[in-house]
């Protein structure tokens, strides 16, 4: 029992290690490529670690946000800021001017981080010594939540507007990404043999895990999140290898796919409203099916909106250039 | 059994850190993707060890996820980061 108590401890402290030194890596590396390529091992050892700290929801989104999606999406960026970055090597006029604005820019975050600092410290002091959290509360009243996952129980239902939230910070994303814009059109050859049959592989397998991603939620680690990061990676791959999406599909159809999980949860909450009389109140009689419904419609827009991301402008626009 | 368990996982997780120090040193984009690429399959070891240990199924979820993501990160390094360096 020594030895299993021995080898716990010296796994947890080389993950430990590991971890922060993948860190420090993809915070101070002059190469960018390398900080991208630490950042994703660094997205696998946290997932790890999740799972050590007996948190497999976290490490479940984590594995699919952190490691995958994250990782395509800093690819993706990183080839489109290849030629800007050459271009910008040999344009930079006025160094000086531009180095004493770089200075300034430099000093507000770090105020900004520093504020945020001392008042998570704060925060972290005035805790009780021996908090009992919220569990007790969650686990009594789980039968009226419709579902039997505690995670999912305070995710969809006791505290749904996080998760509203939530998938409109994504929407917000992509806004900002398809107002800035990019007129780098992706120069795509054309998928080779391996690739095809990759996806032709590869993507039904993702949709299949997606919707048990979605469909376990309800009792055991998962949930529209997690089922969504799976289902935008499918589409990430799809985009990958050449897949375009139908003219007729790309205008309103996709605005509507987009938008759906927060229409959905939004039309859902004043229903509720009128029913029960409070914001996002679920009946207990029918919260199971109501879960069902905004976290199918959720992955849906989740999914969609990851992999519209990765493809970082509208495709109407695309078709102009 | 146990741990056997832990023993094979902390020798996976050495495995890890031979990897991070071709992070460290490159020399070549793709070297480093490969690096991660490692990360990803010997994650998926460790995943699946560490369940054994716990007798803890949902891990085998996690471990699922990993090895259908790590794909993505390697076909979106070939597709597009890789040529526009070349």
């Amino acid at each position: 029992m020594e030895a299993l108590a021995l080898l716990q401890d010296v796994f947890d402290i080389l993950l430990g290690f590991g971890l922060l030194w993948l860190a420090w890596l993809a915070l101070f590396s002059l190469d960018l490529f390398r900080s991208i390529v630490s950042f994703i091992s660094f997205g696998l050892l946290m997932a790890i670690i999740w799972v050590r700290l007996d948190a497999p929801d976290v490490a479940l989104a984590e594995a699919a946000i952190g490691a995958g999606l994250t990782g395509a999406l800093f690819l993706a960026a990183f080839a489109k800021l290849q030629p800007a970055s050459v271009n910008g090597k040999g344009s930079s006029i006025n160094p000086q001017k531009q180095s004493s604005r770089k200075q300034l820019l430099r000093w507000l975050p770090a105020l900004i981080m520093l504020w945020i600092a001392s008042g998570l410290t704060i925060a972290i002091l005035a805790l009780p010594p021996h908090a009992t959290g919220l569990t007790s509360e969650v686990t009594s009243n789980l039968t009226a939540s419709g579902v039997s996952n505690p995670v999912t129980a305070v995710l969809l239902n006791f505290r749904g507007y996080d998760t509203l939230l939530e998938i409109v910070v994504l929407l917000l994303a992509l806004l900002a990404v398809w107002s800035i814009g990019s007129s780098v059109p992706s120069i795509e050859s054309e998928p080779g043999p391996v690739l095809d049959t990759l996806s032709r592989l590869l993507v039904p397998i993702l949709i299949m895990v997606s919707a048990y991603l979605l469909w376990v939620g309800a009792h055991a680690p998962g949930g529209a999140f997690q089922a969504g990061a799976v289902l935008g990676a499918a589409g990430v791959l799809l985009v990958l290898s050449g897949w375009k999406l139908y003219p007729g599909l790309e205008g309103f159809p996709l605005r509507l796919v987009l938008t759906a999980g927060s229409i959905t949860f939004v039309v859902i909450a004043i229903l509720t409203m009128l029913v029960s009389g409070t914001f996002m109140q679920f009946p207990p009689a029918q919260a199971s099916i109501l879960i069902l419904i905004l976290e199918m419609v959720a992955t849906l827009s989740i999914g969609v909106t990851l992999a519209a991301l990765f493809i970082g402008s509208p495709p109407t626009d695309i078709k102009k250039l | 059994m146990q741990t056997l368990y832990f023993a094979l996982a902390l020798f996976l997780l050495l495995n890890l850190f031979a990897g991070m120090w071709r992070i460290l040193k490159g020399p070549t984009a793709a070297d480093r993707m490969l690096a991660a690429q490692l990360f990803g399959t010997t994650s998926v070891g460790v995943l699946l060890l560490l369940a054994q240990a716990s007798a803890n199924t949902v891990l085998h979820d996690v471990a699922l996820v990993f090895s259908l993501l790590a794909a993505l990160t390697s076909v979106a390094f070939v597709r597009r980061a890789w040529l526009s360096k070349e």
